[in-house]
């Protein structure tokens, strides 16, 4: 019943225009992070260039080229801000468009032999496997990015790394997904369903990193983070929050998983993965329980 | 009741509705064919036609939602395509499934349409019109918690709180019960007894007609096959024993 | 007061008054306050300390007898970065949200075709809406400023001067511009789509690429944030070596910048931040110099503000009254 469900779901999925442009998106974006990517190195090699003639007409020693301190997988450092950003949005609306139709349609399917729970089981599978497909798809072109900029194959070492850093991608985007699915669960109108998930959108992207790293938006935006003067009081209570703000962990875990931002062993990594994993698997348990409740009766589709 | 709005140059000669040559098509599906219609003021005109005959298309012109393909329309002498603001000041119209926002209370809804149509004291027509319905007990309600023929109602409200001259009703008794069917016609028949309001009704259910209506016309395939008084039509088809009888027949000849 | 008049005022009181009865709105709203709170709170208890640091400063100058005392570096309107920030971000989703709304309520509600049916133009619709709208923004603004105000003045000791206020003021005012040029984009996507969602989400797509992507490419682009620390310093370069570097690149300079200047959201930023102190180099400029300086992006936020004006009207005039199915 469970494969059922998810089949129709990808079948349903891949049918949708709305499905092509964030499959779109999400590759122009990746893209997008590998030509800025080509760009920077392409500035750094040039004001190198240029700055070792001026300082030779200075008489000045010729310093270390800047871009031997970046790290291989550098250019694809964008991609950490891309994913919690646009391709979070993208998740949500691939959760709202996997439960929204069938707003209309649920009284055809709970009207037979199936069971609540083996219906959302099969939702979210569904849309797990759109999701790593439109990553697969996302890993491709990173791969080839570096490839063509680097002028030459990633190693093995960067290979894997870049599909750690993939996987994680997976898990904080599942979350999205999630709230997509919940929120449509918990509100009768198409539109309203969408406006929710967008405002726990915010509150994980914006108003969490604020109120616990006293980050403002346009610092989030960064992919290198400065660390926020934090001294304060206030800080001292909602500091203890941190580690569950899932966007500044996701951050910080990236940046270790592409040694883009520092080192972290392997362990604080998994730490910093645990609440990512740990509100995936609410929101899922949440999401059956709604499932269970909810009334799909009226057969109506409000927008 | 007074008169609320300012009325500009009258036409006074002009009748109510004429149609002349009126076409309209969606595309290449055509719903309209050479219309020709004249309804003088104070009638109570019943348009029958069954499903997807053409009859809401010819009040969305009427009341101006949308123009004509080919010829004219006029409502009081006014062109509805030309002279969209003489037109829209002199109707009061109630679309099928009349829904209003379901957050506002039914005066807070008829109040705002009230205030659209220039009405200069807003608040007291609008409690006159809900006397004159006999609903004030729904005014200060919220119109989302409302049954299909409160809603109605309050519908009607909003039509005529302007009091215009013409009144469109598209599917008026559709979903309401046989209380709420006898209420709806007892209050058309006093808006032209009154008021004198001259009365644009699309509708299925011929026993109304015949109960309310003092002319019909017919709509088949968007051509108007029939027209005439409610009594001209029972003395022409003397062999039939109701409006039913007479409807099918006409339908099945003109197919 | 002429008929149509009355008319724009009734449409935009009804506007008005369904915001402010919108659940969901409010849930937005009560986002974007929390964390403007927060964000200005936060400044404003470390401005405090550098207001006593420097009134100890002062203090201990003058006891010595020192003639030239340095004068205070500290901006206080420039604690209401994080609140023009927001404005930015979440309060132009709250705009789109707003403009969504109210081409989508009528729609749902079925309740343009009794307005269509009444004398009502298309351009009075548009008109009373966006006025409707308006007014929410500056109720909005006004009281994300006024609590600014006052937080800055309780908490972090420094109240604003007359002049500061009237800049303030204009920072406002470019604000309240920049959410009504939003709700335009919400109301214009929605009333071009048959499926009103679909509506939001094309104008959630343009707000992505204007608010976030836009600007934040113009600035990773940047030479020299192409290191962390800076590439120039990396390389020693001083700001005479930058300048001269910069000029092999002018082509590249004026993509990215132009980049930038394709947004809307950076304009409305660049002249937020130049009044309210938040760049260095604006502080100590005169209001006539603050305004000279920031003649393009005034000129490029008055026209994209008319153009979606004029977007709403034609947008407004050309959707279908009635619903699609009827025949």
């Amino acid at each position: 019943m469970t494969a059922t469900i998810a089949r129709q779901q990808i079948v349903s999925l891949l049918r949708q225009r709305t499905f092509v442009v964030l499959l779109a998106t999400l590759i122009v974006m990746t893209a997008l992070a590998g030509v800025l990517g080509w760009s920077s190195h392409h500035t750094i090699v040039g004001v190198y260039d240029e700055a070792v003639k001026l300082l030779a007409s200075r008489g000045d020693p010729a310093p270390p080229n800047p871009f031997l301190l970046k790290p291989t997988l550098a250019l694809l450092s964008n991609m950490v801000v891309y994913i919690p950003f646009i391709g979070a949005l993208l998740a949500l609306v691939l959760g709202h468009l996997s439960l929204v139709d069938d707003e209309t349609v649920g009284r055809l399917i709970f009207s037979r032999r199936i069971s609540r729970t083996e219906y959302m089981i099969g939702k979210i599978v569904g849309a797990a496997i759109v999701l790593v497909a439109i990553l697969l798809a996302s890993l491709a072109v990173s791969t080839i990015s570096l490839a063509i900029v680097n002028r030459t194959m990633p190693t093995g070492a960067d290979l894997g790394r870049l599909a750690a850093f993939y996987a994680l991608s997976w898990l904080y985007l599942m979350v999205f997904v999630l709230i997509g699915m919940v929120t449509v669960l918990v509100t009768r109108r198409r539109s309203l369903a969408l406006l929710s998930a967008m405002g726990a959108w915010l509150v994980i992207t914006f108003a969490f990193p604020q109120i616990t790293s006293g980050l403002r938006p346009t610092q989030s935006l960064n992919p290198i983070v400065d660390p926020a003067s934090t001294s304060q009081a206030f800080f001292r209570f909602t500091a203890k929050a941190r580690p569950y703000s899932i966007v500044e962990q996701y951050k910080a875990a990236s940046a270790s998983i592409l040694r883009t931002a520092g080192t972290e062993s392997t362990t604080s990594i998994l730490r910093q993965v645990a609440p990512l994993l740990g509100l995936s698997i609410v929101l899922a348990v949440v999401g059956i329980g709604l499932v269970d409740r909810h009334d799909y009766s009226s057969g109506s589709n409000d927008e | 009741m007074g008169n609320h709005v300012m009325t500009e140059t009258e036409q006074p000669s002009a009748p109510a509705i004429e149609l002349e040559a009126l076409c309209h098509s969606y595309g290449d599906t055509e719903v309209l064919r050479h219309i020709d219609l004249r309804i003088e003021h104070g009638e109570i005109f019943g348009f029958l036609g069954h499903n997807g005959a053409g009859k809401t298309t010819a009040v969305n012109i009427l009341t101006t939602l949308i123009a004509p393909t080919a010829g004219t329309a006029k409502v009081c002498g006014f062109d509805v395509a030309a002279q969209r603001h003489e037109v829209t000041s002199r109707i009061g119209y109630l679309p099928a499934d009349v829904r209003m926002y379901p957050h506002l209370t039914a005066r807070e809804n008829v109040e705002f349409f009230a205030k659209l149509s220039g009405v200069k004291k807003p608040s007291t027509a609008v409690d006159e019109t809900f006397e004159y319905l006999s609903c004030s007990d729904l005014a200060d309600k919220r119109v989302g918690s409302f049954s299909t023929g409160m809603r109605q109602r309050v519908g009607i409200a909003q039509a005529i709180v302007h009091r215009p001259q013409v009144l469109f009703l598209d599917e008026p008794t559709s979903g309401l019960d046989p209380v709420g069917v006898r209420q709806l016609r007892e209050t058309i028949i006093r808006l032209n007894a009154d008021l004198g309001m001259t009365v644009f009704m699309n509708t299925h259910l011929l026993s109304e007609v015949a109960k309310v209506c003092t002319t019909i016309g017919v709509l088949d395939h968007g051509e108007l096959i029939y027209k005439d008084t409610i009594a001209a039509t029972t003395e022409r088809f003397p062999d039939e024993t109701s409006l039913e009888d007479i409807y099918v027949r006409m339908e099945r000849s003109a197919s | 007061m002429s008929e149509s008049t009355a008319r724009v005022k009734a449409l935009a009181a009804h506007e008005y008054r369904a915001a402010v009865r919108s659940k969901i709105l409010l849930v937005l709203l009560g986002i974007l306050v929390t964390i403007t709170v927060v964000s200005v709170y936060v400044a404003a208890v470390d401005h405090r300390s550098k207001v006593a640091d420097y009134a100890a400063y002062r203090a201990a100058a003058q006891a010595s007898g020192l003639a030239r005392i340095a004068p205070s570096t500290l901006a206080p309107l420039s604690l209401l970065r994080g609140a023009l920030e927001y404005l930015e971000i979440i309060g132009a989703v709250v705009a789109i949200t707003l403009g969504y709304l109210t081409v989508s309520r009528e729609r749902a509600n079925r309740t343009l075709t009794l307005i269509r049916s009444r004398p009502v133009t298309a351009g009075e619709l548009a008109s009373g809406s966006l006025l409707g709208a308006v007014g929410l923004f500056t109720t909005l603004v006004a009281a994300t400023t006024i609590v600014g105000v006052v937080c800055v003045g309780l908490i972090g000791n420094d109240w604003i001067n007359a002049a500061q206020g009237f800049k303030l003021l204009l920072a406002a005012i470019a604000a309240i511009i920049y959410l009504g040029a939003f709700y335009c984009v919400g109301a214009i996507a929605t009333a071009n789509t048959r499926v009103a969602a679909n509506g939001l989400m094309i104008a959630l797509g343009i707000w992505l690429l204007v608010v976030l992507i836009l600007p934040q490419l113009g600035d990773t682009l940047d030479a020299d944030n192409q290191i962390p620390g800076g590439l120039f310093k990396a390389l020693t370069l001083d700001r005479a070596g930058e300048t001269e570097i910069l000029k092999h690149f002018s082509t590249y300079e004026t993509t990215r910048i132009s980049i930038e200047e394709a947004s809307f959201a950076k304009h409305y930023e660049r002249f937020a931040f130049a009044m309210t102190e938040v760049q260095d180099k604006y502080r100590g400029f005169s209001l006539g110099r603050l305004l000279g300086a920031k003649r393009n992006d005034i000129g490029w936020m008055i026209f994209y503000s008319f153009a979606l004006v004029f977007g709403l009207r034609w947008s407004f005039r050309r959707q279908p009254t009635i619903p699609q199915e009827t025949t």
